[in-house]
C-alpha cells in the first residue's frame, strides 16, 4: 500500500513538471510577435500550440496518476528500487569532466569522469574490490588508454577541435 | 537505362579507395554498435555528427549509412547470444533465436539472421534503386499541405501508435516540438524562447539531445536500476546451416522482405511491426515439425522472417528520407541532422540538385551489404569477443564518447552540463515510460513541418480548408485520422467481446 502510495505522488509530480513546463512555454510565448504576413498564422502559433498540448497532457498524466496510476504502465518498472550512490557516482563524473575539460584537457577530464563512472558502475553491480587501490589504478590506466586515441583520432585525423592541456595537440 | 548510368556513375564514387575504406569503418562500427548492449546506430550516428565539419559529404553520408544498417546486422548476434537484446528491431529475432542457440542451435541462427540480412538488404537496396527515383519524380508535385500532413503521419505514428501509452508518446512529441523551437524561426527569422542567450539562436543541437537521452541516460540508468542484473550467455556453436535449414530460411526471408520493404516505404516509423507481423507469419504458415519448434527448441524460420523483414525496413525506409525528406526512425532523423549539417535538406530535388551523392549513397549499399556479410558470416568470433567485455567498463567508455560527440560540435563546455541535463531528463522518461523517439523526431522534424505548415496556410490564403481542399492532402488527412482511430477501435472491440465472452 505505501510503496502504491509513492509511486502514486511520484507520478502526480512528474505530471506536475509537465505541466509547468506547458505553462512556461506559453509565457515564453507571449513575447513572441505574431505579425502572420499571408498565411494567417505566426511565429508564435507553434510554440502556443506546444504549450497548450503540454499543459493538457500534463493534466492528463496528473489525473491518470491520481486514479489508480499510469495506464499500460510495466509493473517491473516500478517495483524496482534505485542504487542512489551508484547514481551519484556517474553523476559526479560527468559534472566534473563539464567543469574541468577546458582546464585540465581532454584526456585527464574524460579519465577523471571515467574513473568515476566505473567505480559507481562497479559498485552498483556488487563488486567488493571496486574501492581497492588495484581497482583504482586499473581504471585510471583503462581510463587513458580510451581517452588518448580518441582524442588524437579526433584531432589529429579529424581535425575536431577538442581542449588539451597543453597545445601541442597531443596532450 | 538512366538509372542504370547513374548507378553505374554512383558506383565509381563509391569503389574509390578513401570511400570503400569509410563504408569499411562504417560497416565494422556498425556491427560492433549493434553487438554492444547500451548504444545504438542513433546515438553513434550522432556522437559522431561533428566530422560533418571536417569530412566530405559523400564520404560522411557512406560512412553514417554503413553504421545505420551494419548495426541491424550486429543487432541479431546480441539477440542470439544474450538473452538481452542489442535493440528494439531484434526482440523478435531474440525469441526464436534465443531457444534455437539454448538448444545448440547457435550457429544455424547467427548464419540465417547474416545472411538473411543480405538478402532482404541487396533486394531493398535494388527497390530502393528502382523507385526512388519515381517516388522523387512523384514528390516534386506534392505541395506544401501534402508535405505537412506526411508530417503530420510521421509525428503521430511514432508517438501516438507505437508506444503503451498515448498519452506519454504525445507529451514526448510535444518536448521534442518544443525543443525544436528553440532558435530562430525559419520562416520570419524571429528568435524564439532564447533567452538572450545568444548560443540558442542556433538552436539546440540534435547530437546533444540524441546522445543525451539514448547515451548518457542509458549509462546513468544502468547504474541507477541495472547493476544486479545477471546475463547469461548461450553458447556459440559451429556458424553452418544444413540443407533443410536453407529450405526452410530461404521462403521466410523472402517473405519477411516482402513484408518490411513496404513498411520502410512509408512514413510508419519502426522496425516492431514488420518484424511481429513476420513472426505471426511464419508461425502460422510452419507445418508439423517445423510448428513444434516455435518457443520450444526455436524455429529458424522465426529468426530468418522478422531479420530479413527488419534489415528490409531500415533499408527501404531510406526512400522517403531520401525522397521526402522525412525520417520514419531515431537514426534516419539524425542522419537527416547530418545532411542539415551540410546545407542540404532532402527531398525530391536531391535527386537532381545532388545526383552524385545520392547514387554513391545507393551504391555504397550495395557495397556494404557484400561488406558485412564477410564481417557478420566467417568473423562472427570477432564480434562474439565484444560481449565479453564487463559492463561498468563498456557504459563508463561510452561516456568518454559522448563527450567528444557533445563538445566537439560548438566546442562549449556548458554544452556539457546540459548533456547530463537531457540525460537526467532521459532517465526519467525511462523510468516512467515515456518513449524517447519521439523527441528525437519531433525536434529534428518540428520546423520542417512548421513551415511547410505556414506555407501552406499562406497558399490557401489562410484558410485552413487548404488541407481538404486538395484530393492528396484530404486522403492523407483520412489516414492520419484512420491511424489514430482504428487501432483504438480494435482495441475496445476486442475486449467487449473478451468481456462478453467471460
Amino acid at each position: 500500500m505505501t510503496q502504491q502510495t509513492s509511486s502514486s505522488w511520484l507520478q502526480t509530480l512528474v505530471g506536475a513538471g509537465i505541466v509547468l513546463i506547458g505553462l512556461g512555454l506559453g509565457a515564453g510565448a507571449v513575447g513572441i510577435p505574431s505579425e502572420a504576413g499571408y498565411g494567417g498564422v505566426g511565429p508564435n502559433f507553434l510554440p502556443w500550440v506546444v504549450s497548450v498540448a503540454l499543459t493538457l497532457c500534463g493534466a492528463w498524466i496528473v489525473w491518470e496518476a491520481r486514479t489508480g496510476g499510469f495506464r499500460e504502465l510495466d509493473p517491473a518498472l516500478d517495483a524496482q528500487r534505485g542504487d542512489w550512490p551508484a547514481f551519484v557516482w556517474v553523476s559526479a563524473g560527468l559534472l566534473a569532466n563539464a567543469a574541468l575539460i577546458t582546464t585540465i584537457g581532454f584526456i585527464l577530464g574524460c579519465t577523471l569522469c571515467y574513473v568515476l563512472a566505473v567505480q559507481g558502475l562497479r559498485r552498483a553491480s556488487g563488486q567488493p574490490s571496486a574501492g581497492s587501490p588495484r581497482a583504482w589504478a586499473i581504471d585510471a590506466f583503462t581510463g587513458v588508454a580510451i581517452s588518448a586515441p580518441v582524442f588524437w583520432m579526433f584531432t589529429q585525423f579529424l581535425a575536431i577541435n577538442l581542449p588539451g592541456l597543453t597545445s601541442t595537440g597531443w596532450l | 537505362m538512366d538509372i542504370l548510368n547513374a548507378l553505374m556513375q554512383g558506383f565509381a564514387t563509391a569503389i574509390s579507395p578513401a570511400n570503400l575504406l569509410w563504408a569499411l569503418v562504417g560497416c565494422a562500427l556498425g556491427t560492433a554498435v549493434g553487438v554492444l548492449p547500451g548504444i545504438g546506430p542513433a546515438v553513434a550516428v550522432a556522437m559522431l555528427l561533428p566530422i560533418t565539419a571536417k569530412v566530405d559529404i559523400t564520404a560522411s553520408m557512406i560512412f553514417f549509412a554503413g553504421i545505420y544498417y551494419g548495426a541491424m546486422y550486429g543487432g541479431s548476434t546480441t539477440s542470439i547470444l544474450l538473452n538481452t537484446p542489442g535493440e528494439t528491431a531484434s526482440m523478435v529475432t531474440a525469441m526464436e533465436g534465443n531457444k534455437m542457440a539454448k538448444s545448440g542451435r547457435a550457429g544455424a541462427a547467427l548464419a540465417t539472421a547474416a545472411i538473411g540480412s543480405f538478402v532482404a538488404g541487396t533486394i531493398a537496396t535494388i527497390i530502393v534503386t528502382l523507385f526512388a527515383p519515381f517516388v522523387a519524380e512523384f514528390a516534386v508535385k506534392l505541395g506544401p499541405p501534402e508535405y505537412f500532413l506526411l508530417m503530420v503521419l510521421a509525428f503521430t505514428t511514432v508517438s501516438a501508435v507505437l508506444g503503451q501509452s498515448t498519452v506519454r508518446g504525445l507529451t514526448a512529441l510535444f518536448l521534442g516540438l518544443g525543443v525544436g523551437c528553440v532558435g530562430l524561426d525559419q520562416i520570419s527569422g524571429q528568435g524564439r524562447y532564447t533567452g538572450g542567450i545568444p548560443e540558442l539562436l542556433d538552436g539546440i543541437e540534435i547530437v546533444l539531445v540524441a546522445v543525451g537521452l539514448f547515451a548518457v541516460a542509458e549509462v546513468l540508468y544502468a547504474a541507477l536500476y541495472e547493476g544486479k542484473v545477471v546475463e547469461s550467455q548461450n553458447r556459440m556453436s559451429k556458424v553452418f546451416m544444413t540443407r533443410r535449414d536453407w529450405k526452410r530460411s530461404i521462403p521466410a526471408w523472402l517473405r519477411g522482405t516482402a513484408l518490411g520493404t513496404p513498411f520502410g516505404c512509408i512514413p510508419a516509423g519502426g522496425t516492431e511491426i514488420p518484424t511481429f507481423l513476420s513472426y505471426a507469419m511464419e508461425k502460422k504458415l510452419a507445418k508439423d515439425e517445423d510448428k513444434k519448434e516455435f518457443g520450444t527448441t526455436g524455429a529458424i524460420e522465426g529468426v530468418a522472417g522478422p531479420e530479413a523483414a527488419n534489415n528490409a525496413t531500415v533499408t527501404a525506409a531510406l526512400i522517403p528520407l531520401l525522397t521526402l525528406g522525412i525520417p520514419t526512425s531515431n537514426t534516419t532523423a539524425i542522419l537527416l541532422g547530418a545532411f542539415q549539417n551540410y546545407g542540404i535538406q532532402p527531398g525530391p530535388q536531391l535527386f537532381t540538385t545532388s545526383a552524385a551523392l545520392v547514387w554513391a549513397l545507393i551504391a555504397s549499399l550495395y557495397i556494404g551489404n557484400v561488406m558485412l556479410l564477410i564481417l557478420n558470416l566467417p568473423l562472427v568470433g570477432l564480434w562474439v569477443k565484444l560481449l565479453k567485455i564487463p559492463k561498468p567498463q563498456l557504459y563508463a567508455g561510452i561516456l568518454i564518447f559522448a563527450t567528444v560527440g557533445a563538445y566537439g560540435m560548438r566546442q562549449s563546455a556548458f554544452d556539457l552540463y546540459l548533456l547530463y541535463g537531457i540525460g537526467v531528463l532521459g532517465v526519467l522518461m525511462r523510468r516512467f515510460d515515456f518513449p524517447t523517439a519521439p523527441v528525437v523526431v519531433g525536434m529534428i522534424l518540428g520546423p520542417l513541418a512548421e513551415a511547410q505548415m505556414r506555407n501552406a496556410l499562406s497558399i490557401g490564403e489562410g484558410k485552413w480548408t487548404v488541407f481538404l481542399d486538395r484530393p492528396m492532402s484530404l486522403v492523407l488527412l483520412l489516414v492520419v485520422l484512420a491511424v489514430l482511430v482504428l487501432p483504438r477501435v480494435a482495441k475496445m472491440i476486442s475486449s467487449r467481446r473478451r468481456a462478453a465472452a467471460s
